[in-house]
């Protein structure tokens, strides 16, 4: 196993495709916080100092790492779901697929590798993204005129990143695994990708519809995915009102925090499960 | 399978060789279609091995389930004296193989390629890369990338990847397609080549002329039953050719369909081509002359493996 992820890892760091979906995640996060601040220098009819506040809090230095793990969270999906869906439908489309299996010990260890070493390089995307959103935060308040002020790092701040990083990684997985099973399915990167994506932006589209109708449709949402991974994205210490960036409806409420963990856990374990059943039961033509 | 119109034409016996794949009975099925029926096959150490038969025969689908990528519906498959189902990586880390076209990973070079393989398979010492590139010429190209190689420099490539894991048996499909006259030379010579180095070679390839030159013995397949296994020796002293311009071709040619040694019979020009049994050219010319048919030319030719396919498999190209 240990080889066949060397050997992964080693076609992921050589692939452009890698590089450059860490760029686009980079180069959102140094977008939104340039955006913000030219936000919060102007000052908007009808809004009052308050949100402008929250503006200024958000390109504070408390609020970087939270930031942009929440960007991670969201445009970080969808990246994830191009890296790890086309790190198995490409060895379909380039027919490679023969080629590796012919080297791999087993279908599910290949499988295994492959899932393991596109994690890797999402934590990796991860850190690089905190680094990216804390020197962002560091530059627009210089820029700002905002005070540097460190007195916030402490002991629990730090654990509370630290896990908060850790929750951004888990609620990443179950999407990234649906363009991982789509692969599989369609024997392509183009299923899993197009399908994975779509079904991300859909979803929020169709859970707000439930939410509006009541009795048990209304709650079908707590049991699919946008919703639960909004309940652990809210645990984030972002400022007031960006913790619902996002939310269609803010009236309803979120799952509970261990409902939400266990529901998408549950999911994982079910793509997971499909995914490689697939794969190791499909004979490999053409 | 021996069927029993090849009855006559079967395997050596294999009992003093080291047979490194044995496959019994095996079969298996898409759904209605049966697209291979009972195959028994033996590949001996030191043998090129040529496996033949025309499109859809199910000679990928044969190499698939050699290769564990397809699954057999029925029938045992056997690598070195090891169960494939039971020891699949141990076994399979004894065969390198490419499957009807090489498929490396475009953006890498093919020096890439060949370490993300290497590090798939581990235990390959590092100098083992330069090495297979050298052995197929492409040492010069190794840092160039796959996507911009010829056709025939990926051949090379893929023959290369089947090298680095020091195979005992070797699986080409087509390993001289996409290749210029020189190239298509370097990999007939490369073939017999590696099955003198304790190697087996495993064949499949459409162009019958470069079967007959490098492989031991041929195995053809039709519709996904094997319908000869024989060394090529023995197919091609089978019978000749024989290239006979008389007057009234057509007045021969129903004369001879008459004959019942004679295998096959036709007219291409001015001359009537028949296949015939060895040393039965006076034969056919005498009762070609009781009938008051008089030959001016009778030329003999030994029989290809070309027209020993085609006979067998009715007429079918081979690709």
């Amino acid at each position: 196993m240990t080889r066949l992820i060397a050997s992964e890892l080693f076609k992921l760091r050589k692939r452009l495709m890698s590089r450059v979906l860490l760029y686009v995640l980079i180069g959102i996060i140094i977008v939104l916080y340039f955006l913000l601040l030219a936000v919060s220098k102007v000052t908007i009819p009808g809004h009052g100092a308050g949100e402008i506040g929250d503006i200024q809090n958000l390109l504070g230095l408390p609020v970087a790492i939270p930031f942009a793990l929440y960007i991670t969270s969201t445009f970080g999906a969808v990246l994830a779901v191009i890296l790890v869906a086309s790190c198995i439908g490409s060895e379909y489309n380039w027919r490679t697929i023969r080629t590796m299996l012919i080297c791999s010990e087993s279908r599910f260890k290949l499988l295994g590798a492959k899932l393991i070493s596109a994690g890797i390089f999402i934590l990796i995307g991860m850190i690089i993204a905190v680094i990216a959103g804390f020197l962002m935060s560091l530059l627009t308040t210089a820029i700002g005129g905002y005070a540097f002020d460190f007195g916030f790092m402490d002991g629990e701040y730090v654990w509370n990143q630290f896990a908060q990083f850790w929750r951004t990684f888990f609620v990443l997985i179950p999407y990234s695994l649906i363009g991982f099973l789509l692969a599989i399915m369609g024997r392509s990167a183009m299923p899993g990708i197009g399908l994975g994506i779509g079904i991300i932006f859909l979803e929020g589209i169709i859970t707000a519809f439930m939410r509006l109708a009541s009795g048990w449709v209304a709650k079908v949402p707590d049991y699919l995915l946008a919703a639960n991974v909004q309940a652990i994205n809210s645990l984030s210490d972002l400022p007031r009102g960006f913790e619902e960036m996002g939310r269609s409806d803010v009236t309803f409420q979120l799952p509970g925090t261990t409902h939400a963990f266990v529901t998408l856990a549950i999911y994982c374990l079910a793509f997971l499960a499909i995914a490689f059943y697939l794969f190791r039961r499909r004979d490999v033509t053409g | 399978m021996t069927t029993p119109a090849n009855a006559e034409i079967s395997a050596e016996s294999g009992q003093d060789k080291d047979v490194i794949l044995r496959t019994t009975g095996l079969t298996k099925r898409f759904g209605k279609l049966e697209a291979v029926k009972n195959l028994d096959l033996e590949i001996y150490r030191g043998e090129v091995f040529g496996f033949l038969g025309p499109n859809g025969a199910g000679k990928s689908t044969t190499v698939g389930m050699i290769l564990g990528l397809v699954t057999p519906t029925s029938g045992s498959l056997e690598l070195f004296g090891q169960n494939l189902d039971k020891h699949q990586w141990s076994v399979l880390r004894r065969v390198g193989a490419i499957i009807e076209e090489p498929a490396f990973y475009p953006y890498l070079s093919g020096r890439s390629n060949l370490e993300a393989l290497a590090r798939a398979i581990g235990n390959i010492p590092a100098a083992k890369i330069p090495e297979v590139l050298e052995r197929v010429n492409l040492a010069d190209r190794a840092n160039d990338r796959y996507s911009h190689y010829s056709m025939g420099m990926k051949q090379r490539l893929g023959i290369a990847s089947t090298l680095l894991r020091d195979p005992e048996l070797i699986i080409l499909d087509e390993p001289t397609s996409g290749l210029d006259p020189a190239g298509t030379k370097e990999v007939r010579d490369l073939i017999p080549q590696l099955a003198q180095e304790h190697r087996a070679v495993f064949l499949c390839s459409h162009l019958l002329h470069e079967v007959e030159l490098v492989c031991d013995r041929v195995a053809i397949i039709k519709e996904g039953v094997m319908i000869a296994n024989a060394p090529v020796r023995e197919l091609l002293t089978k019978g000749q050719l024989l290239r006979i311009k008389v007057d009234n071709p057509g007045e021969a040619t129903s004369i001879l369909e008459k004959i019942p040694w004679v295998n096959s019979i036709k007219i291409e020009d001015e001359y009537v081509i028949v296949d015939v049994p060895r040393e039965s050219a006076s034969d056919v010319n005498k009762t070609l002359a009781e009938q008051g048919i008089y030959a001016s030319e009778l030329v003999s030719s030994h029989v290809s493996l070309e027209s020993v396919f085609l006979e067998l498999t009715g007429g079918e190209s081979g690709d």
